[in-house]
């Protein structure tokens, strides 16, 4: 590593900052920012959301959003200020020598148009002589460098009809096309399950390896630093914090923001094996067709719970898909006053079974009973016995609140929707809530721009609440949200289920979390369950190789 | 197997439609007077005459009786002879045909290209000035009604400069048993001032679509990330840009150019055209029941076709309908 630190940087960024320029004056984005990028490095720029990683990102690749300036330092590429070069010169270095991977592999793409072509046409805008049979042959390279499987047929694939982790490859591939010297990756993998995140790490971390290319790599996730960045600039509301050799950094973080930081990540244990016999009867030795404890305890029993997709759609008709099964046989046992982890990647059908136990998706099951009681999930609506008495707490809180309602609105809207009699007491009622979940008063006349991520999401926690639900059942509830508040977050949900003797089902495709917080944890695959047991059992002694695989998939050290 | 589902999906939905409009036209016809009075010379004819006329017609039967028939000729691939100009109904609606076709077609021709452009134009500089005027001269075009846009038309592009004739075919050519306008430089002199009245709101139409089209897929990260891979504005413009906004202003030009098939009436009525919206208001005024049945079947006919033909399309420009559906 020391060797790469001796050469002479390849890009080096000097008192860089950037202002916002809006109708009340100009607020700084970023001030003073100092690193420099060498050769064959990368280079890890880490922060919470609003610490003006990404826009450094895009001062780089030359694409500032509108009403951002560069006020002040420079960026030198090869000794060459890149701020002084006029907008046609900076556009041939975009693609060329500066190429860039986005986060979102859904919509990086252009969907109406073919891999291939999207590829051709970068190579093509790069050397527009280049005959057609030879761009579509760099092309295929391209897709093969970055691990396409059959390159020549994909090639004439839609976006839509490639995984988010072959999506993501293409959009690789298509920043390679330039042969640049450094590839800005913003975010590369966030969107991404673990297993398909170590994939397209080890891509990147190949380029470095064979091309001696440069990344500058942005992200939020201590991991995906850990497991390729050779330094890391630590940064915070725009200023760095703390920057040095990623080795150095991790063992011996100096500020405390950092130290903050790396403490908040949630964190696997796996030593502590503890051999009681704690498991669900059946639950080892035969997985996938776990059998749960008996139904005495539990608040809710689902029994071979399935659901299909394709159904009536003309998705069959052209007989293009034969139905599948989202759900297939799904036993769950939700012990009372306890809280079940379902965990699971993506397509899993994770999220699908709480849609259905909430009432907003119907499916089919032998039995389904809340407190003894049998509930029918064969259509939506109030009749079926769940809607309301399960409530749900979503991923995104900024899309799951109305923008147009005040907190207060917004939640007495579901206070009169549930409430029993018709009480006007309700706001001190919901004033008391938001209080208990680390909200104030002066909170309740706002509108959801005017809060944080952290605070959107207890409003949502608040709102699940004050239906008076039996169950809460949430949904990736942290995925959304910086490190250090979805630490609060979490904890605050265990309290208040406690506290509320809810019951509560966790989805989510972070393990740690799973362990953090759940009793039970049922591992699914495919829309079926592939391991079912007590915390323990599944993150100590399980032998399911699926388990196995996703808690290897996880960076490692985030395991203690 | 599948193809057939959705072909014998789209027959049935068609024959509904028509079964509907039939029984629209015909109690709506029904309802509005007797067409007797619109045949017979009313000054010379004997009550006589008139009971005999009257009994020639059908129309002294009870009306279920008269659609049944009209059914049974239906089957037998007739919609009856015109009341008035004694010609078969539907043959009389085709002759129109060439008309009003060559004044739509021209019309959203004209309107799609340009307000695609004008949305493009717009919807890429966002707040400038440009796109203020784009904005609100379009809600101008739009709001104004079809005939006082079509008299002001008529005014300056006729009256006052007399560059443009202000009514009728001019001359015409043959071609396919049909006349033709737009084939002689005097056609095409005619054509200008009702195309016109008829494009300029769908200009505006298809441009506020634009507009909003283009607006939000350029803030979309695919078009960003063209920029960051180095592609020129007018190549993300026309390659990314444009087929992504098309789905809304297929679907737009699709439905717009039905309705001028079908209603464009009051331009045709102004600019003495004499197309099928023309002759579905005189038969209306005239009571000429056959000649509006085979009116109203061909536009159930066309809007249907036409509806399958934006599906298709759909498909064509849209890979994810393509393969899923």
């Amino acid at each position: 590593m020391t060797t790469k630190d001796e050469k002479a940087p390849l890009m080096e960024v000097r008192d860089l900052t950037l202002v916002h320029r809006g109708s009340s004056g100009s607020t700084p984005i970023v001030r003073d920012v100092s690193f420099s990028l060498g050769y064959g490095q990368v280079l890890g720029i880490i922060g919470e959301s609003g610490a003006g990683k990404s826009t450094i990102g895009n001062a780089v690749i030359g694409l500032l959003a509108p009403g951002i300036e560069q006020t002040g330092g420079s960026i030198r590429m090869n000794g060459i200020a890149l701020e002084t070069l006029d907008a046609e010169r900076r556009r041939a270095l975009r693609g060329g020598a500066i190429a860039s991977i986005f986060q979102d592999h859904t919509s990086s793409l252009d969907p109406l148009m073919t891999i291939g072509a999207q590829l051709g046409e970068t190579i093509a805008a790069l050397s527009p002589d280049l005959p057609r049979a030879e761009v579509r042959k760099r092309a295929v390279a391209l897709l093969e460098r970055v691990g396409i499987p059959e390159p020549a047929r994909r090639y004439n694939s839609y976006p839509h009809q490639l995984s988010g982790g072959q999506r993501q490859r293409v959009v690789i591939a298509t920043a390679l096309a330039g042969s640049p010297s450094i590839i800005v990756a913003d975010e590369p993998t966030s969107a991404l399950d673990a297993t398909v995140q170590k994939q397209i790490l080890r891509v990147l971390k190949g380029l470095v390896e064979e091309k001696g290319l440069s990344i500058l790599l942005i992200t939020h996730d201590m991991g995906v630093i850990a497991e390729i960045a050779d330094r890391v600039v630590v940064m915070k509301n725009g200023a760095v914090v703390e920057q040095g050799s990623t080795a150095a950094l991790l063992e011996n973080p100096q500020d405390v923001y950092t130290r903050n930081l790396l403490s908040a990540v949630p964190k696997l244990r796996r030593s502590n094996v503890d051999v009681r016999a704690d498991t669900p009867a059946g639950a080892d030795g035969n997985p996938g067709q776990a059998e749960c404890r008996p139904a005495r305890d539990a608040i809710l029993v689902v029994d071979n719970l399935s659901k299909t997709f394709g159904g009536k759609s003309i998705l069959r008709m052209f007989g293009t898909e034969k139905p599948g099964f989202a759900l297939r046989d799904v036993n769950i046992r939700l012990p009372r006053g306890g809280v079940l982890g379902i965990v699971g990647e993506s397509g899993s059908g994770k999220s699908t079974i709480g849609r259905i136990l909430a009432g907003l998706e119907t499916g089919n099951a032998d039995k389904i009973e809340l407190n003894g009681k049998a509930c029918d999930i064969t259509y939506r609506g109030r009749g079926g016995g769940l809607l309301g008495q399960v409530q749900m707490v979503f991923q995104d809180p900024s899309s799951s609140l109305n923008p147009r309602l005040t907190v207060v609105e917004a939640l007495t809207e579901c206070v009169r929707a549930t409430a029993r009699s018709g009480d006007d007491r309700s706001r001190s009622r919901i004033a008391k809530t938001i209080e208990r979940l680390g909200l104030q008063q002066a909170h309740l006349d706002r509108y959801p721009h005017q809060l944080s991520g952290g605070q959107k999401q207890r409003v949502c926690i608040a709102r699940a609440l004050l239906a008076g639900p039996q169950i809460m059942i949430a949904d990736e509830p942290t995925s959304a949200l910086d490190v250090s508040v979805q630490a609060e977050i979490l904890s605050l949900l265990k309290e208040t289920v406690a506290e509320n003797d809810l019951s509560m089902i966790f989805i989510s495709h972070d393990l740690a979390v799973v362990q953090d917080i759940c009793d039970e944890v049922c591992v699914m695959r495919n829309g079926r369950i592939e391991d079912y047991g007590t915390s323990d059992f599944i993150f100590g002694r399980s032998e399911n190789p699926y388990t196995r695989h996703l808690i290897d998939a996880r960076p490692k050290i985030f395991t203690r | 197997m599948a193809l057939f589902k959705v072909i014998s999906g789209r027959l049935y939905q068609a024959f509904l439609l028509l079964v509907v409009m039939s029984l629209i036209g015909f109690v709506g016809i029904h309802s509005v007077g007797n067409p007797v009075y619109n045949i017979v010379n009313i000054e010379t004819a004997t009550p006589d005459d008139i009971r005999r006329a009257t009994e020639l017609l059908g129309l002294d039967q009870p009306l279920w009786r008269q659609y049944l028939v009209f059914v049974q000729n239906l089957a037998t691939g007739s919609f009856g002879t015109s009341y008035i100009y004694h010609l078969p109904a539907f043959e009389l609606v085709l002759s129109k045909l060439s008309a009003t076709i060559e004044l739509a077609a021209f019309a959203i021709l004209i309107a799609a290209a340009a307000g695609t452009g004008l949305g493009l134009l717009a919807g890429t500089r966002p707040g400038t000035l440009v796109d203020r005027m784009v904005v609100i001269v379009t809600v101008y075009a739009l709001s104004v009604p079809s005939f006082w846009l079509s008299m002001m038309l008529v005014l300056f592009g006729a009256v006052m400069t007399g560059w443009f004739p202000s009514g009728g075919r001019g001359s015409t050519v043959d071609l396919f048993g049909w006349e033709w306008s737009f084939l002689t430089a005097d056609g095409l002199k005619h054509l200008v001032l009702p195309v016109l009245a008829l494009a300029i709101p769908n200009i505006a139409l298809i441009a506020r679509l634009a507009r909003a089209g283009t607006v939000e897929v350029q803030r979309a990260d695919f078009v960003r990330f063209c920029l960051a891979k180095g592609l020129s504005d007018r190549h993300i413009l026309f390659r990314h840009t444009l087929p992504n906004i098309s789905l809304p202003i297929v679907t737009i030009v699709g439905l717009q150019f039905g309705g001028m098939l079908a209603f464009a009436m009051v331009v045709e009525s102004i600019f003495a055209w004499p197309g099928v919206g023309k002759l579905l208001i005189d038969s209306i005024q005239l009571l000429d029941r056959p000649v509006v049945m085979a009116t109203l079947t061909f536009v159930a006919i066309t809007f249907v076709a036409l509806n399958a033909i934006v599906d298709l399309l759909y498909a064509v420009l849209d890979p994810r309908v393509r393969i899923s559906a």
